[in-house]
């Protein structure tokens, strides 16, 4: 009865940022500006003072504008542009939310990258005997760094952290898997 | 989960951006360019002399304007408020064809169940569960906290566990998406339970 295009079609959305944010943001702009110019063609038409600029003086200094120096114009026009190309990469890029997602034949499940970091972070501390603090790890799209801080004057066996750790990423059946890559650092820290 | 149109949310930004690509690249390019720029800077101090005569000529600019921005201000109100909708509080409803009424399961009934057998599990701080309705189905979201240093994998399959004894009650199955994440909650907590 559960469909998978279903499910794919949630983690899909549940992965992926809706771009609200940047769509309201736009929206509540556009907004403004449009009461305002609503609001001063209203006052103007009822001959009332005009709260800021009125539309005529708006329109005139906007022909003006055509004759202001070649540079300022040049320096406007492409910060206006650059503004565009931005807002046009954000239209088109993925916008990973860093979750990943895994379906059963039962339940579709999106985890919290920070859930994975912490849960490795947890294995790592264990196989390496020292505090969880020592341990600090980030997860990419597709890797995830371990790097563990070993306390001064005690040997740590990097290969059995490492094998802790690939097997623990290994198990995870969240898409896109991770590989892990643990490094131990140089400098010890003092327990 | 939520039904927001995440096209149009990216056509309109991608409309945008094209909007003042175009504005700006012409600005730029046409100030660069002496043979663009004198006739328009030319024919735009010409037009500038002419503003105040067309506006005290067609009054009816002024209310165009602002009947234009009135409309423009509720389509873009429409589409704000039109992002994250999509909640249900029906979880299930059964037409009961020889008794002649219908049953309707709250999602509600769900959430107390789930959440009841799963806030005791010790990987999980709290659960939050809410029905959406996605392509004509209701969905159970079911949103578990987990503490620090939860293994992703067993929190899944305690989850699970706690949906198939939900299915068992319930007699039917309906979609269930299970979100595992980290927030302020796991934060304050600490990493293993105590009693």
């Amino acid at each position: 009865m559960t469909s998978p295009a279903l499910y794919r079609r949630i983690v899909r959305r549940e992965t992926h940022s809706p771009r609200s944010g940047a769509a309201i943001t736009i929206a509540v702009l556009l907004m403004l500006v449009a009461a305002w110019i609503g609001t001063e063609s209203v006052l103007a038409a009822i001959g009332q003072a005009p709260l800021l600029l009125a539309p005529q003086a708006l329109v005139s200094s906007a022909l003006q504008a055509a004759a202001s120096p070649v540079a300022l114009l040049v320096a406007i026009g492409a910060v206006v542009a650059i503004v565009g190309i931005i807002l046009i990469i954000v239209s088109f890029a993925p916008g990973r939310r860093g979750r990943r997602g895994s379906i059963s034949s039962r339940t579709a499940a999106v985890v919290d990258d920070r859930v994975i970091a912490q849960s490795l972070a947890h294995t790592a501390s264990y196989a390496a005997d020292v505090d969880p603090d020592q341990v600090s790890v980030s997860v990419g799209a597709r890797t995830v760094r371990v790097e563990i801080t070993p306390t001064s004057g005690r040997s740590v066996d990097q290969q059995s952290i490492r094998d802790a750790v690939a097997q623990d990423a290994a198990s995870y059946d969240y898409r896109p898997a991770l590989r892990a890559n643990v490094r131990l650092s140089k400098k010890g820290t003092v327990a | 989960m939520n039904s927001t149109n995440r096209f149009l949310n990216r056509a309109f930004v991608f409309v945008v951006g094209l909007v003042l690509l175009a504005a700006g690249g012409i600005l730029a390019v046409g100030a660069l360019l002496p043979d663009l720029q004198q006739p328009i800077s030319q024919g735009a101090s010409d037009a500038e002399g002419r503003v105040s005569d067309t506006f005290s000529a067609n009054a009816w600019i002024l209310w165009v304007t602002a009947a234009a921005a009135v409309v423009l201000i509720l389509l873009l109100l429409w589409f704000a408020l039109r992002q994250g909708r999509g909640r249900t509080s029906t979880l299930l409803k059964l037409d009961q064809k020889g008794t002649g009424g219908d049953l309707i399961i709250d999602a509600k009934v769900a959430a107390q169940v789930l959440e009841d057998a799963l806030a005791r599990q010790a990987d999980i701080v709290s659960v939050d569960v809410v029905a959406f309705r996605v392509r004509r189905e209701n969905v159970l979201r079911i949103t578990a906290h987990t503490r620090r240093g939860a293994s992703p994998m067993r929190v899944r399959s305690v989850i699970d566990e706690a949906v198939s004894e939900w299915d068992a009650v319930l007699g039917q199955t309906t979609p269930v998406v299970i979100q595992i994440v980290s927030g302020i909650r796991s934060a304050m907590s600490s990493t293993t339970r105590v009693a």
